[in-house]
């Protein structure tokens, strides 16, 4: 059995994916995007029900699954581009249509994957002796995969388009690029990876559940925050990894909260509280240290 | 006996006497998690606790309970599992169908048991292979709360034969509520019955869900839904507004005003599901207990309701109540 914080890194690579989503919508596009609330579960759905019903292969979910994530993005951008719906209102439909649309792929609201070959399972099987550590490799090259993928992608000319609509989509029309398509470029991508988070989520915990994607948005945006406040740059591949460290720093507090919390005095049902106080302090440390050591050096 | 062998001898009997109180010092871990902070699931939390607690199990002295709650997130379900393992919990009490999923994939080969509770149906949620014959069943076992819905709507019947369309509001995203709801579906039309279902997926869509039905209904019914559970008195609104008997599978509810609430008393529940725990710290091992399904729904009739719908409950009705509900307060028979 490995220790929890091995597992809270597991979590923030996993989670990470969807957290470096939720970046290109909101740091990359500028584009407040609640999609993901339904998307990552939709990627958990696809995922379970191929791998339950269907007998697919683990990994090659993850590919499907980052498909139909797409596919979510796509609609929601197409409201916003073509229909002419607001950012914020067409990411809130796509999102209420993927729950029903999540309960149809499913079949039912819950399905268990203890009794098939899920990713995690494979890999422990393939790297014997090794245990949860294979589990968090299996997690951290997958993340890192998506990293690099990611990185290569937004320093090609599609990619400096992309993020040019974000900062100013007066200057990009002028340059012969068509804004609409880079917004809907964006949150197919977005989706996309939010959906293989989603089911890599599902094969790490063994069930796939209708209720695990609220909240995406919300612990999505601590991710990009959080990182953002520990490094700040403006370069690409800074900033990817920044998003990564905010999802292992909100996963440890989850699991410090869940550790310790009793031990000063919190009860369960403090949970959240007690982790959103744990990132506070996340936050609020470096800059206080940085104050400290410039007060220092003054002396 | 000089001094100096008293000496050794009160060091070696003090030595002793610290290791014994170290050994029976160092209580039994046991976790207990829910999904989310609900009346049913902590009536499960405290009855198992309970049930602990009367066979000499003291909190604290031989038993530390590690109490986790989900606050209603699915995600939250795993890492309270891995911290179980960290802590190394001797056993764990997992409440509802995402902690029980959760804590069998975490505790997969390893010989911790598992015991569920509150969970509708264990074979349909792949908790276990086998409900009367536990021996695949691995290291887990547990207690189901299914409800025989059809029951249920027989005494709806029963109440007024009259009766023929049936109003169920229900949340499609609950395992437990979503089967219960297809049970209703096969057996109404065997009692000349028709289910008319309201959708709602979150506790604040249940009002409307609710009053779509005014008009269209002869009688509401509502299963073990926790959403709806939630918000249930938007139901007993709309079943008075439309004048028609409201039928209710929680009796804790009762007060609340359904004019019938049956079901499980989920504070049993938790004592059942204490029993399987102390079967297994005496010895058995969870693969040779059986789940348990709770038995003997109990019927309680709420007079007040009835009397604010004009309703008169037919004698067959109260001979089988185990308890009313009359002028405030609670009845038994």
């Amino acid at each position: 059995m490995a220790s929890i914080w091995v597992h809270a890194v597991e979590q923030g690579f996993a989670y990470g994916i969807a957290a470096l989503g939720v970046f290109i919508t909101y740091r990359v596009l500028r584009f407040p995007d609640l999609t993901v609330d339904g998307s990552f579960v939709t990627g958990a759905a696809i995922a379970a029900s191929l791998l339950a019903h269907a007998g697919f292969d683990p990994f090659v979910v993850l590919l499907i699954a980052f498909g139909s994530g797409c596919l979510a993005g796509l609609i929601t951008g197409l409201l916003n581009t073509q229909l002419g719906i607001t950012d914020l209102l067409a990411g809130v439909l796509t999102m209420i249509m993927l729950y029903s649309i999540n309960l149809r792929i499913m079949g039912r609201p819950n399905i268990s994957l203890l009794r098939v070959d899920t990713a995690t399972r494979v890999i422990e099987r393939a790297v014997p002796g090794l245990g949860d550590i294979a589990v968090l490799l299996f997690l951290a090259a997958a993340t890192g995969v998506v990293v690099l993928l990611l990185n290569g992608f937004l320093r090609t000319e599609i990619g400096l388009a992309l993020r040019a609509a974000g900062d100013n989509e007066a200057m990009i029309t002028a340059h012969g690029v068509n804004p609409k398509s880079m917004k809907i470029l964006g949150l197919c991508l977005s989706n996309g990876m939010v959906a293989l988070s989603g089911a890599l989520v599902a094969q790490y915990s063994g069930f796939a559940d209708v209720g695990m994607g609220i909240g995406t948005i919300v612990t999505g945006l601590a991710a990009v925050i959080i990182g953002g406040a520990l490094i700040r740059s403006r370069r690409v591949g800074w900033m990817t990894l920044s998003v990564l460290l905010g999802s292992l720093v909100y996963r440890t507090a989850v699991m410090f909260a869940l550790r310790y919390g009793h031990h000063v005095g919190f009860q369960a049902s403090d949970l959240k509280l007690v982790t959103s106080l744990l990132v506070i302090i996340a936050m609020v440390v470096p800059p206080i240290r940085e104050r400290l050591m410039r007060k220092v050096r003054a002396c | 006996m000089n001094g100096r062998k008293r000496l050794g001898v009160a060091v070696v009997g003090l030595l002793v006497a610290c290791v014994a109180a170290t050994a029976f010092a160092a209580p039994l871990k046991i976790g207990i998690c829910k999904i989310m902070d609900h009346p049913a699931l902590n009536a499960v939390e405290q009855g198992t606790i309970d049930a602990l607690t009367a066979a000499g199990y003291i909190a604290g002295v031989d038993v530390e309970y590690v109490i986790g709650d989900a606050q209603g997130d699915p995600n939250n379900a795993t890492p309270i599992a891995q911290n179980y393992a960290a802590q190394g919990v001797a056993l764990v009490v997992a409440i509802s169908t995402p902690m029980a999923l959760a804590a069998v994939e975490v505790f997969d080969g390893t010989d911790v048991p598992i015991v569920f509770s509150a969970i509708t149906n264990p074979l349909a949620a792949e908790l276990v292979l086998g409900d009367t014959d536990p021996s695949q069943n691995g290291n887990v076992t547990g207690v189901s709360d299914l409800i025989d819905v059809g029951k249920d709507l027989a005494l709806l019947k029963e109440l007024d034969p009259a009766i023929q369309r049936i109003g169920l509001v229900y949340n499609p995203g609950e395992a437990n509520s979503d089967l219960l709801t297809g049970n209703a579906l096969a057996a109404a039309p065997g009692l000349g019955l028709t289910i008319v279902t309201a959708v709602a997926d979150t506790t604040a869509n249940v009002p409307m869900a609710a009053q779509s039905l005014i008009g269209r209904v002869d009688a509401f019914y509502v299963t073990t839904d926790n959403t709806v559970v939630s918000a249930i008195d938007a139901i007993i609104s709309a079943a008075e507004e439309a004048g028609v008997p409201f039928l209710m599978a929680d009796p804790t509810s009762l007060e609340f005003g359904p004019v019938i609430a049956t079901g499980h008393d989920y504070y049993e529940h938790g004592l059942l599901t204490g029993d399987i725990v102390l079967q297994i710290l005496g010895g058995a091992a969870p693969n040779e207990i059986p789940v348990v399904y709770q038995k003997d729904p109990e019927v309680f009739l709420n007079l007040d309701a009835a009397a604010a719908i004009g309703l008169a409950f037919p004698q067959s009705v109260i001979d089988q109540a185990a308890g009313i509900y009359f002028a405030g307060t609670t009845w038994s028979r």
